[in-house]
């Protein structure tokens, strides 16, 4: 407890950590000023006459699908230039992901309730970031300046004092997160109340930004440890970084490009991205050509196979908890000069 | 008397992608009783900061058996941590904090109460700029400070890798003072350090190594007379006559500058008869003691060619040994 506490100083005491701070209330501030400052409350005119925009967007929709549909059974000649999809479902506006909604149609105007999910993403963005750069560079100083051999001369426990900083880390990453993204979707929520408008704020829609939000979390603790670990295995913040720089370039630019000359199938699981977009997203769609090769569907074949949140939760652990194993591993064994 | 440090047989070999390998240390033996302030002697390189690290658990022997009051290092050391104080080559402190929020962080991660940071910083003389930022601090009052850090848990061991590193004279001996201070207290001290003659003024018992290898060890009186040639300083009118004289009388004798040196003397007695007996008489008679630091250039070998450089891998081995040295020729 008392290791945790002095780890606890001396991480909030790390320059690097109040710079990154500071960047995050900074790039938190201009992002609200700025949507406080192109955003108004709409006029009741403007509501009126985008809700009637909305629904005229709506019947369009509906009159395109019709007219498709008629065009199929034959009803209507098929010689106008008006394109058609050879399947109407996919212009039936049940079937849309998202319909057309008055918010749509009111410039300048902040719709919590839309942007909400957005915002979060940007802000989960900088928080993974913040959290890998964080738990690197404390580690990572801490070992070329000697103050892990200090604190191993008063307490020769290695075990305890890597764990006692990889967990005050964690531990401080996670409420710093918690109370920056509670913060932000606060703030955000009084600027659409204020100076636009609040939107659907249904349970559906706590909900599904609740689950954004955790995940997201996960994802910020996961960033942390990689970070942490990547540095201790490599004794210093840079071998994170680099390591970091490295994988993006060679696997995910280079390893891509050689997985589509080879023409291996699904080569998007082979990437880690694509598996952070489906934890984060709680499934991914992918799409790989060579499903359809040789199917005799014909027409429908879509070519798309799915990642689904679970085993990509699962490849984010196994690499994170692997990484950071070894570096228990080395740690233990490893000369401390 | 218990054995406080005990080191048997203790080998580290460092391998490197550039050098290969390189043995530092190389089945060398240390034991400091309790109650002694034992001093750490050898040349730069010669494995004594390499030593300690082991001892200390910061790098991993190749082979050996250490005890650190009692208790088998490194496996047992945390059992016996808490007594002891350590500083293993100059430490590097977090430059943004202060001198005293350093030791309040190891004084709470180690659960010493944190008003013993006060007491130390005065001890080392940092009282009054213990609220200062160690990145401000010169060279010494780092050191202070890192002899703080060692003292901060009222150890009963203190291990000190070179403390006297950067300190002004009063510093020394301020630093003297404290260590026998500590020593009448009974606390067990291993120092290591270059300066010999403070090694000599403070500490009671000496191991002298040399490229990774013990090649002395013992109270330091004993040392010294292990090494005594049993000569003389003598001052007479005639010189050249005196050394005929000597001679006769099967002593060796040579001229140094205006006076002679006379070896092999057992009896200082002999000296004054057998010149007096002539009508020589004796101005001086100064027995020439061996210190510190002619036993050790003569152990390590670091003293043979003034007029070469030496490198710092040309220390002797221990006697007895056969060290064939291509570099050096004939005449090592
Ligand atoms: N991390 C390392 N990697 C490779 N060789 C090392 C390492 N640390 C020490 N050595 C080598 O081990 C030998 C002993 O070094 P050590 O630091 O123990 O000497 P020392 O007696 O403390 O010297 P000094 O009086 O200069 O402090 C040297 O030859 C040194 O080059
Ligand atoms: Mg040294």
């Amino acid at each position: 407890m008392n290791l945790v506490r002095a780890e606890l100083e001396r991480l909030s005491a790390r320059r690097f950590v109040q710079l990154m701070v500071v960047l995050l209330v900074l790039a938190f501030a201009v992002t609200a000023a700025t949507t406080m400052a192109g955003s108004h409350k709409p006029t009741a005119g403007e509501l009126n006459s985008a809700r009637a925009q909305a629904a005229e967007a709506r019947r369009d929709l509906e009159a395109t699908h019709q007219e498709c549909l008629n065009r199929q059974n034959g009803t209507l000649p098929a010689d106008t230039d008006k394109y058609f999809p050879s399947d109407c479902s996919e212009v039936d506006p049940i079937r849309q992901e998202r319909l057309p909604i008055p918010a749509d149609f009111l410039p300048g105007v902040f719709t919590f309730a839309e942007q909400a999910r957005p915002l979060l993403y940007f802000l989960i963005a900088f928080l993974v970031l913040f959290g890998f750069l964080v738990g690197a560079s404390y580690i990572g100083a801490d070992l070329t300046s000697g103050g892990v051999v200090n604190l191993l001369l008063w307490r020769p426990r290695r075990m305890t004092v890597l764990a006692a900083k990889l967990g005050t880390l964690l531990g401080t990453v996670l409420v710093l997160a918690l109370l920056a993204s509670v913060a932000y979707l606060a703030t955000f929520w009084v600027i659409g109340q204020t100076a636009g408008l609040p939107g659907r704020l249904d349970g559906e829609f706590w909900r599904s930004l609740g689950a954004v939000h955790g995940r997201g979390l996960v994802l910020v603790l996961l960033s942390s440890a990689l970070g942490f670990a990547i540095a201790t295995l490599g004794r210093h913040t840079s071998a994170a970084l680099g390591a970091l720089a490295a994988y993006a370039v060679v696997w995910e630019l280079g390893g891509r490009l050689v997985l589509e000359i080879v023409d291996a199938p699904k080569s998007d699981l082979f990437m880690v991205s694509s598996h952070i977009g489906a934890w984060l997203n709680g499934g991914a769609r992918f799409y790989d050509e060579q499903l359809c090769r040789g199917s005799i569907d014909g027409p429908y074949c879509e070519g798309f196979y799915t990642v689904t949140w679970a085993p990509a939760l699962l490849v984010l652990l196994a690499i994170t908890g692997g990484l950071t194993a070894a570096a228990f591993a080395m740690f233990r064994r490893r000369d401390l000069i | 008397m218990s054995a406080v440090i005990e080191i048997e047989g203790l080998r580290k070999t460092f391998h490197s992608m550039r050098s290969g390998r390189r043995v530092a240390v190389d089945g060398f033996d240390l034991l400091v009783e309790e109650g002694q302030v034992h001093g750490f002697l050898g040349p730069n390189g010669s494995g004594k900061t390499t030593t300690l690290r082991a001892l200390l658990g910061l790098v991993r022997a190749d082979s050996g058996r250490m005890t650190v009051l009692g208790e088998p290092s490194p496996e047992l050391l945390t059992r016996v941590a808490g007594q002891v104080g350590a500083i293993v080559e100059s430490p590097q402190f977090f430059g943004n904090f202060t001198g005293y929020r350093t030791l309040r962080l190891l004084a709470r991660a180690g659960g010493v109460p944190v008003s013993r940071v006060d007491e130390v910083l005065e001890l080392v003389g940092l009282h009054d700029r213990g609220d200062d930022r160690v990145r401000g601090y010169s060279l010494g009052m780092k050191q202070r400070l890192a002899v703080a850090s060692a003292l901060l848990k009222d150890p009963r061991l203190l291990i000190l890798d070179e403390p006297a590193n950067g300190l002004d004279p009063a510093g020394i001996r301020e630093m003297r003072d404290l260590m026998r201070s500590l020593a009448a207290s009974g606390v067990t001290v291993l120092v290591s350090s270059h300066i010999l003659g403070e090694i000599q003024l403070i500490c009671d018992h000496v191991t002298i190594i040399s490229r990774g290898r013990r090649v002395a060890t013992g109270r330091v009186d004993e040392v010294l007379a292990g090494h005594d040639r049993h000569e003389f300083l003598v001052r007479v009118a005639e010189p050249e006559r005196a050394v005929e004289l000597l001679h006769a009388a099967e002593l060796t004798a040579v001229v140094d500058g205006g006076a002679l040196v006379v070896g092999g003397v057992s009896d200082p007695t002999v000296v004054s008869r057998v010149l007096g007996e002539q009508g020589l008489w004796v101005g001086e008679l100064t027995p020439l003691r061996p210190d510190l630091e002619s036993v050790f250039l003569e152990l390590t070998g670091a003293y043979e060619h003034p007029s070469v450089p030496r490198q710092v891998d040309d220390s002797s081995l221990p006697q007895g040994e056969t060290v064939i040295d291509l570099d050096r020729g004939v005449d090592a």
